[in-house]
């Protein structure tokens, strides 16, 4: 599996001299197991206790009925699961968690990496520039929320404004089921740019500055030395942020929430919406274990898939 | 905390497991009953805590009457804790019956508290209210009523609101309306002389609708009996798709069809800038409106439209105490409730916060009088307050009922598909999400 | 796109500058109608079409926020789960980016998928059962303390990945000479890999601190006293029930909130700059 994962292994091996006898080679080798056992017990423990434990308990209660108050559960097999995918509703939700996955991952690392490559350039006030396009992902979701209501509103909105000097009349952004995902993925990616930004930033301090001469010697030219330098050297983190970022929109919760609460007619309602609703909303528990652990395995298909297809392309230092 | 259970839960859920782990858990739980905070505080007062959802000028005012509480008696000491919006208390009241680590009395919203009582985790009242000589017909019957499960009370009203129609009267003035419309008839004549368009978006609504999110399903309710029909009735059964409730849904259907009304991100903040010149609007909302209207124009209220029936229904929020807490807390608790509900209790919380007066007595007082002369338009929703009902068992008790319905109303108004087979797809969801609270029921009763 | 290289030409480096100012301008105007919003009434935010300046500052929004709710001893509160959430995270991301990066072990790679797992468990998973086992910890509640508070966030998939991304992009050739010279694992880590990886940790600790500072569910759910609540949970309390929120105090104590937070930044920013200088030499 994990096609390219060997590298980090190949790295060790060629670190231990191999000039050592065997018996050596081994009781270092244990020493090497104990020594990463150690480093990552601690943080195994925590996630064992407050991630694996309560997602083991989830995959149980997907096949039961329950308030969340009543003593009793009733087991129901695979009855949530049936409710699930033959729902109408759930289909639709399927695919806007699909939509807005897309749009949003999409949107934060393309723009998040032209405006890394454009803020990592030797400009005056770019550090002012940064912190301006960091601080969105500083601020809270309900406040948020009303100021994008005023940008979004189709008659007088700050958008609205902007469409009518191009001769265009706006859509009505939050109350057009064609346009309410739209409104929430521009929220979005708002409000995460500047996250993918600062990592871009952070993996682009760490190329070193002789790669870029040597390619500029050997005559090539800005894209060329992009293609050439930038985006291998930048891989591990372009991997990273891929991956962290598909799991983290597939789990946006709050803008929707904030803006939309699942509507208009469903047309926002993603997957964690979902899970939440039937959960917190319409405390079925049964109903929003079967749906977290549909969006589980999705999450993990898709991370499985990148990790196969995705390190391989990945140049480690 | 969609998919969860607890540990032990799920030894307990699973068959045949040894004595030892029934053992364990056991021995847990005495000792968590081992402690209880009361009976160490020997010979002083008794501590209760009380969880409820009001913070900003609300949480003043609910702090205000608990320190008046804990300065007019020495038995009972009252800690008031806010726990979020009415969502997060119930979120948070869940787990932490599970965890037993309940307060003793909690404020519920009208949507929240039944499943708590069908859970068996609320404790009665009526004793208590017998006990403490409070006469329960001075609570406005409908707000006493809906917290009443054969004939036992359970749920006392306290953050109480109910709709009201709201209006620009400058607006109205310029059709020839002087107060708010009787019918709804009379509004939707002179509905095409309030819209104003701007190409084909319409600048100036004559009402405006909110969205699934912000209850369309509370304000629907009334239009709906006004027709003679209703979601559903007390047992159950659902009506939402017969003939009267469809009628209130073409109703609603056309106003968006024909142009004259909207469904705005929040109609509220359109109303304040000019931007619809009615709307139906919680009573609660009218201190907020009152403040971003300002000197803009004057804010007219009036009672609900009629249309076959005059139809208004309750809202808001009430107090129930928790079944788990020893029957010392549970009276010490009551007489927190009592005075809270209590003519001079209400009173003040009413004119402090703009929730409904549950008492009718308090009505009559003095200071409930000068407080109306200054706020004729409170007035308007007191006066309204007796021809109130209890809400249909559809919206309040079914898990999710008021989405549900809100939902198929987005799409008759938004989406505006035709209403006969939306409102039969609700009935049918509707009567699938009713069967658990059947069975529970049954479980509780039988 | 070298930010090292010589300045570019004229017309590109135009370009740069208007872009920049663009992308300020968007990012930036709502940020702007929110910092204004704290000097208005309500009246002037709930204004179509928007009104930008407050008729007359309304500097008591910021009082009237401060008194409203007992901030000081929630940005105690804060401080305390940040300072204590972050700096876990940052030795649990430390250890196992090295583990998975430097160390052999059988199924390290099945190993690392487990740990991305963490990261697809979404928070409405978590919630309840966290709730019911920080109820009884050995007979004891943690439930409304600061362990309850800060230990199921004190793990991290995220910071261990990104750090192991950046170490095993760290010159191999530096990390070999330092093991030759029979540099231990732990010196290896704390002597070498992470002062070279300075950029990536600094921006690993500036994402951890925002997260910690910003979390709002979990500390709402395990908190159940005013003493115990950090400034997000704080903020509910200019919440008004009804929606008759007062926006001006809101978008008032929304600024005290992320103030730290943005001198935060500016103290990573630093040490991310610096940490080109660092890596430039290095080779």
């Amino acid at each position: 599996m994990l096609g390219r994962a060997s590298v980090a292994d190949g790295q060790a091996v060629d670190a231990v001299p191999s000039a050592s006898p065997q018996t050596r080679k081994r009781a270092f080798w244990r020493q090497e197991w104990f020594l990463f056992l150690l480093f990552v017990a601690p943080n195994f423990f925590l996630f064992g206790v407050f991630s694996y434990w309560p997602m083991i308990s989830n995959v149980y209660l997907s096949m039961v009925r329950w308030d969340m108050i009543a003593p009793v559960k009733t087991f129901v097999g695979g009855a949530n699961f049936a409710y699930l995918f033959g729902s109408d509703t759930f289909r639709t939700v399927l695919k806007n968690s699909l939509v807005f996955t897309l749009g949003a991952v999409g949107g934060a690392l393309i723009l998040g990496l032209a405006t890394a490559l454009l803020l990592n350039q030797p400009l005056r006030w770019r550090n002012g520039a940064r912190a301006v396009v960091f601080a969105p992902t500083l601020l809270s979701g309900a406040a948020i929320g009303i100021v994008w209501v005023y940008i979004f509103d189709p008659r007088f909105g700050l958008l609205a404004q902007l469409l009518k000097v191009v001769g265009v009349s706006s859509p009505n952004w939050l109350t057009d089921p064609n346009w309410a995902m739209p409104a929430v993925i521009i929220v979005y990616v708002w409000k995460n740019v500047g996250f993918s930004t600062v990592i871009f930033l952070a993996g682009l301090q760490a190329i070193p500055k002789d790669l870029y001469e040597a390619a500029r010697l050997d005559g090539a030219g800005v894209w060329w030395r992009f293609r050439s330098v930038t985006l291998p050297m930048l891989s591990p983190i372009v991997f990273f942020l891929v991956i962290t970022s598909l799991l983290n929109s597939f789990q946006a919760f709050d803008i929707i929430k904030v803006m939309t609460e699942g509507g208009p007619v469903n047309a926002t309602n993603t997957l964690i919406f979902f899970v939440y609703e039937q959960g917190f909303v319409a405390f079925n528990a049964g109903r929003a274990a079967a749906a977290a652990l549909v969006l589980f395995v999705i999450m993990f298909g898709v991370t499985l898939l990148q990790m196969r297809q995705g390190e391989e392309r990945v140049h480690y230092g | 905390m969609g998919g969860v259970i607890s540990r032990r839960n799920l030894l307990g859920g699973a068959a045949g497991l040894g004595a030892a782990v029934a053992g364990s858990r056991i021995s847990k739980r005495s000792t968590a009953f081992a402690a209880p905070n009361v009976i160490q505080d020997t010979g002083s007062r008794v501590k209760v805590l009380y969880w409820g959802s009001y913070s900003d000028v609300l949480g003043e005012a609910e702090q205000a009457l608990v320190k008046m509480f804990n300065e007019s008696q020495d038995e009972v000491e009252v800690e008031y804790q806010f726990q979020g919006t009415y969502e997060e208390t119930a979120q948070k009241l869940t787990a932490a019956l599970q965890a037993k680590q309940a307060p003793d009395v909690s404020v519920l919203s009208d949507v929240w508290w039944f499943k708590f009582y069908l859970n068996n985790t609320l404790a009665p009242l009526t004793d208590l209210l017998a006990a403490n000589n409070i006469d329960t017909s001075d609570y406005v019957d409908s707000l006493y009523n809906e917290g009443v499960r054969n004939g036992i009370s359970y749920w006392l009203p306290f953050a109480r609101s109910t709709p009201l129609f709201y209006y620009n009267k400058e607006m109205f003035a310029e059709v020839g309306l002087e107060a708010a419309p009787e019918t709804w008839e009379e509004l939707v004549a002179v509905a095409p002389e309030l819209v104003q368009k701007d190409g084909d978006t319409i600048t100036r609504a004559a009402f405006a609708h909110p969205n699934s999110a912000s209850y369309v399903a509370w304000l629907f309710q009334p239009v709906v009996w006004q027709y003679g029909g209703a979601y559903s009735d007390a047992d159950f059964n659902i009506m939402i798709n017969q003939e009267k409730a469809v009628e209130a849904g073409n109703f609603y259907r056309s106003s968006v069809v024909d142009g004259w009304a909207t469904t705005p991100a929040d109609p509220e903040t359109d109303f304040a800038n000019g931007l619809t010149a009615s709307l139906m609007a919680s009573t609660g909302s009218l201190r907020g409106i009152t403040t971003n209207v300002g000197d803009r124009f004057g804010i007219g209220t009036g009672f609900l439209p009629k249309v076959e029936n005059f139809g208004c229904c309750t809202g808001g929020a009430g107090l129930a105490i928790l079944a788990g807490s020893p029957a010392e807390k549970q009276e010490a608790a009551f007489k927190y409730i009592a005075f809270a509900t209590s003519p001079e209790g209400t009173e003040f919380w009413s004119q402090n916060t703009g929730y409904m007066p549950v008492r009718k007595s308090a009505v009559e007082s003095e200071t409930m009088q000068q407080f109306f002369t200054e706020n004729p338009n409170f007035k308007t929703a007191v006066d309204q307050l007796p021809l109130t009902q209890p809400q249909d068992a559809a919206r309040v008790f079914i898990p999710n009922g008021d989405q549900i319905i809100g939902k198929g109303l987005e799409r008759i108004m938004v989406n505006q598909e035709e209403v006969q087979p939306v409102f039969d797809e609700v009935a049918a969801t509707l009567t699938e999400e009713a069967q658990p609270v059947l069975e529970a029921l049954a479980a509780l009763q039988g | 796109m070298d930010s090292q290289g010589s300045k570019p030409a004229l017309p590109l480096q135009l370009l740069s500058y208007a872009l920049m100012a663009l992308v300020v301008v968007i990012v930036g105007l709502p940020l702007l109608w929110m910092a204004l919003g704290s000097l208005k009434t309500n009246q002037e935010i709930y204004t179509l079409p928007v009104q930008w300046l407050p008729s007359a500052p309304r500097w008591d929004n910021y009082i009237d926020a401060w008194n409203a709710a007992p901030f000081g001893r929630f940005y105690l509160n804060s401080i305390i789960i940040t300072v204590a959430g972050a700096g876990l995270e940052l030795i649990n991301a430390s250890l196992t980016a090295y583990a998975f990066a430097f160390l052999r072990f059988p199924g390290k790679n099945w190993l690392f998928l487990l740990l991305l797992a963490a990261l697809m468990i979404p928070e409405q998973v978590t919630i309840l059962p966290n709730y019911l086992t920080l109820a009884d910890v050995f007979g004891q509640s943690w439930i409304n303390t600061y362990q309850g508070i800060v230990l199921p966030g004190a793990s991290t998939a995220f910071g261990a990945f990104l750090l192991r991304q950046s170490f095993l992009s760290l010159p191999r050739e530096v990390l070999d000479a330092a093991r030759v010279d029979g540099c231990g694992h732990l010196r290896l880590l704390w002597d070498i890999v992470l002062p070279l990886a300075r950029p990536v940790l600094a921006t690993m600790a500036l994402i951890s601190i925002v997260a910690k500072w910003n979390d709002y569910l979990w500390p709402l759910i395990v908190t159940n006293t005013q003493l115990m609540r950090p400034l997000t949970v704080g903020l509910t309390y200019l919440f008004d029930q009804e929606g008759n929120t007062r926006w001006g105090p809101v978008m008032a104590a929304s600024v005290f909130v992320i103030a730290p937070l943005l001198v935060i930044f500016a103290w990573a920013q630093r040490h991310i700059i610096e940490g080109i200088a660092a890596g430039a030499t290095k080779g």
